[in-house]
């Protein structure tokens, strides 16, 4: 019998528990309003129907007073009714908006966010893209898409299947078989995920007992991993497949003592000792090696370490670079020692939006550690800049586990459903095969220099 | 509600929208919130200003960028020193040609830009109506988008452009034989590689009786046309199209992949007399957020590729190349046909002539509060087809005196001229701009 199961992750709306800013504040200037309302009392007689006519589509006005005690909640910035009555009307940005998030993160990635986790929905507006042309990091690199001769097609919506499972942990460079062939030597040692989206642990001024038991539940539920401090881990109520202790090198006895065999265990930063004792007391997990991103990983792949986490700051930054460059050194690197297809590379640090998982990949990783975004689904404030996980500032409010969960369900789903999106217009069937494709990227830096070579000012 | 009501409710907001149109750009200051980074305040208000009758650089207004921060935004033009220009009264050609094969009929028209495509479903019908009614005041054209061809927009026949993409929704045999271009529909900047969608709520009983399908369910033009898997199956599609209208000039919009002068130099091997080539930042329809700024290039990196590999391939002059998606301005026009482009086609800029704010809500519950992006039969009595109609008209003449004034300052008597020419343009550095040297009119 076939055991088959589409992956599916389970979507429900789960409203904003703490209070969320307005986008907009809608000032009305009273008594305008009131000459407006006299004046069309006078022009359109006894029109009620007319004169209750709101220049808004939304109900900004329809409250029991019409304008008089406006909803800014349910002002979308149309500006018509501004358009309309400029006396009368203003719309404002919030500027209590403005305050959300930090330079990286910013108000509307939270926005976005918070309609992701609220929702588990792709994100969908008219009326084309209003940012800048380019920018840094993330913001200057293009996806590629197939036009008319690509095989691929129709994953999105319907006949094709896009698959997002990645293979994380140690592979051979090849299969090797005796005689009767059989296969000789260690195999591929991998744990298979349904997403390339793993659960980072989360700022020390937010760990507790309560936010990682969500993420844990969070993680079992998406088929994926959450990587939990083991001195947070070892307290859980249950610790199953998707937990991945993270230890340091003077936590190791103490993991080995536990007689625990986690499937992945995460080793904080190299150290040989400590690398060599879990591989030998525990034969059966993956050791993953955290590593800041801009650490060269040749010698340490040379020797064996064929799965690393590397870790940029929350900004996408590791010694004064950004990870769009990072990550394509490193998969490089690996590439040039013949060794990049039995290491598995998984990244955090900086990737706020769904767009960012598919450009991560793209530059090199094979699946990307979710950090932030998890805590600004659950409605979490940064108080200041969010850089360092030992220094930031953030405040998450207090949780309701099921609300808590379901807002990683939805906020994953919906980044894995834009991930297909980005899939399906490449033309690829599986993310796999988006790992480095830089072939199929376009970097602002090389497309300027072709296009506007020769244009007087123009330096590359 | 009795339709006297509706009608004066209708009459009573249009009303009130056409004096804020007129109002708000010479108020001195622009609603707070209107604007972003692509589409400035400024450049939405002189563009109703523009649609008004006024001149653009009334009031102060920056009518020729954005603040993007790239592209278009970052490039000027090389003026001549003030006595090398053309006389003011030079007569200066912006004609250009859609048909460069040395076969078929020979379509001129006056301006370098027609109406892109905006399907019925994402636009209300009295939008369409005042584009077409524009385009033929005007001998350009305009384009149906997929989604059917209205009854009204027949007498406008000679000016639309009928669109055929991948889900062929409304498709029939005489709206090819009517039309004088036909448009394939490959992709489309807003969502490429995407396909089409319309939402559940537009697709309306009117909406889906016109496109053949269920109506309040979600429409998807798939993506790509499931019987092309290459330039020879292409090429069979326009056969096709030759087939059922012989005369008909054929065009092609493709999004702007790596691949875009492969994609280019197959669809001139087709049979294409026109390649539209659709940016990834413009678009008007509703789109994954996650497609319009991350999936294709900018139109003003693939302009030139394209160009310059039709050049090396000596087939340059053998297909027209329209640019798309994200031309706002005649300034943008301009520098596109400085890269390489003949022409532009325009969307997003007709529907701001029309009062989009660019809220970018037009794909929530009813549509577009303003009566553009809907189909709701309340709503889209706020567009008046002949008071549309002027406004773009009037857009198109002030763009037209724009490009003229632009060419004259180049010492160029036609627009055809211009085309290629990246020798007259001048890339604007933040450090040029911070020291003042040059300005978005460089006497070069």
């Amino acid at each position: 019998m076939s055991t088959y199961r589409r992956y599916r992750i389970p979507t429900e709306p789960a409203a904003h528990r703490a209070p969320h800013p307005n986008r907009f504040c809608v000032e009305v200037n009273r008594l305008e309003l009131a000459k407006l309302l006299l004046h069309e009392l006078l022009h359109y007689r006894r029109r009620l129907s007319v004169i209750a006519s709101r220049p808004c589509v939304y109900g900004v006005f329809s409250g029991p007073i019409g304008g008089f005690a406006p909803r800014p909640e349910h002002c979308v910035g149309c500006l018509r009714c501004t358009v309309e009555y400029p006396e009368v009307v203003q719309i404002r940005p919030n500027p209590e908006r403005m305050q959300l998030g930090d330079s990286c993160f910013t108000p509307d990635l939270v926005d976005t966010v918070l309609y992701e986790a609220s929702t588990g929905r792709v994100p969908v507006r008219g009326a084309g893209y209003r940012g800048p042309f380019g920018g840094e990091g993330w913001d200057a690199l293009w996806t590629d898409m197939s036009e008319i001769v690509r095989p691929t097609r129709d994953g999105i919506h319907g006949r094709e299947h896009i698959s997002t499972e990645v293979d994380l942990g140690a592979k051979p460079r090849m299969l090797t078989f005796d005689d009767r062939g059989a296969p000789l030597g260690r195999g591929p040692t991998v744990v298979s995920l349904a997403v390339p989206l793993l659960l980072d642990r989360a700022p020390q001024v937010v760990e507790s007992r309560g936010l990682y038991e969500v993420y844990r539940r969070a993680a079992r539920t998406l088929d994926t991993l959450a990587v939990i401090p083991l001195s947070r881990a070892k307290g859980m109520q249950e610790v199953g497949p998707e937990v991945v202790p993270l230890v340091t090198s003077s936590e190791v006895d103490e993991l080995l003592s536990l007689g625990w065999a986690p499937r992945v265990v995460e080793l904080d930063g190299w150290d040989g000792a400590a690398y060599g004792a879990l591989s030998q007391g525990l034969p059966r997990s993956l050791i993953c090696v955290r590593l800041p991103m801009n650490q060269e990983l040749r010698a340490l792949a040379r020797e064996g370490v064929r799965f690393f986490h590397l870790v940029a700051d929350y900004h996408g930054r590791a010694g004064g670079r950004h990870a769009v460059d990072l990550l394509r050194e490193r998969h490089h690197e690996l590439v040039a020692a013949g060794l990049r297809e039995q290491v598995t590379l998984v990244g955090s640090g900086g990737i706020v939006a769904a767009e960012h998982v598919p450009k991560a990949i793209i530059c090199g990783l094979d699946a990307v550690a979710l950090d932030t975004p998890l805590l600004i689904a659950l409605q979490a404030r940064f108080l200041g800049e969010v850089r360092e996980p030992d220094s930031a500032r953030v405040e998450v409010p207090e949780l309701d586990q099921d609300w808590a969960v379901q807002r990683l369900l939805n906020l994953v789903a919906s980044w894995r459903d834009q991930l297909l999106e980005i899939l399906g217009a490449m033309g690829l069937r599986e993310v796999r095969r988006l790992r480095g494709e830089l072939g199929r990227a376009m970097f602002q830096a090389e497309l300027e220099r072709e296009a506007l070579a020769g244009i007087a000012g123009f330096r590359s | 509600m009795d339709m006297d009501a509706q009608t004066l409710i209708a009459r009573k907001h249009s009303q009130a929208l056409h004096q804020g149109f007129r109002r708000w750009p010479r108020m001195g200051h622009a609603p707070p919130a209107l604007g972003d980074r692509r589409w400035t305040a400024d450049l939405i208000l002189s563009t109703w200003l523009q649609a008004e009758g006024g001149a653009p650089e009334e009031f102060g207004l920056e009518y020729r960028v954005g603040a993007s921060g790239g592209g278009f935004d970052r490039l000027a033009f090389r003026s001549l020193p003030r006595e090398a220009r053309l006389p003011a009264d030079a007569a200066i050609d912006t004609a250009i040609v859609l048909n460069r094969r040395p076969y078929d009929g020979r379509v001129e028209i006056p301006v370098p830009w027609y109406g892109s495509g905006m399907s019925y479903g994402s636009v209300s019908e009295q939008v369409m109506l005042a584009r077409a009614m524009a385009a033929k005041s005007w001998d350009t054209f305009t384009c149906t988008g997929e989604g059917g061809y209205p009854d009204s927009l027949f007498p406008y026949r000679d000016h639309v452009i009928t669109q055929i993409a991948t889900g062929l929704f409304g498709v029939r045999e005489e709206i090819i034989q009517w039309a004088p271009i036909v448009e394939f529909k490959y992709a489309q900047g807003a969502k490429p590689g995407l396909g089409g969608h319309l939402l559940g709520d537009k697709a309306t009983m009117a909406v889906a009786r016109m496109r053949g399908s269920v109506p309040w369910v979600s429409l998807f033009s798939p993506f790509p046309f499931h019987s092309v898997y290459s330039v020879e199956d292409h090429r069979k599609h326009l056969d096709w199209i030759k087939t059922v209208n012989p005369e008909a000039l054929l065009s092609v919009k493709v999004s702007t992949p790596v691949d875009i002068d492969m994609v280019a130099v197959g669809s001139y091997y087709a049979g294409a007399h026109i390649l539209q080539i659709d940016g990834s930042y413009g678009g008007t329809g509703a789109a994954p957020e996650i497609a319009k700024k991350n999936i294709a290039m900018p139109v003003e990196y693939a302009i030139p590729r394209v160009h310059r590999y039709l050049l090396e391939e000596r087939i340059r002059d053998e297909i027209v190349i329209v640019a798309s998606g994200g031309i706002r301005t005649a300034h943008d026009v301009a520098k596109a046909i400085a890269l390489g482009a003949d022409g532009c086609a325009l969307g997003t800029t007709e529907l701001v002539a029309l009062g989009c704010t660019r809220c970018s809500n037009c794909e929530r519950g009813r549509g577009c509060p303003f009566g553009l992006t809907t189909t709701d039969p309340e709503l889209s009595l706020l567009t008046d087809p002949e008071w549309g109609a002027e406004r773009i008209s009037n857009l198109y003449a002030s763009m037209r005196d724009q490009l003229v004034e632009i060419l004259r300052r180049l010492g160029l008597s036609s627009v055809g001229e211009l085309r290629g020419r990246t020798d007259l343009l001048q890339y604007v550095s933040d450090e040029s701009v911070g020291d003042g040297e040059v300005g978005y009119d460089v006497e070069g």
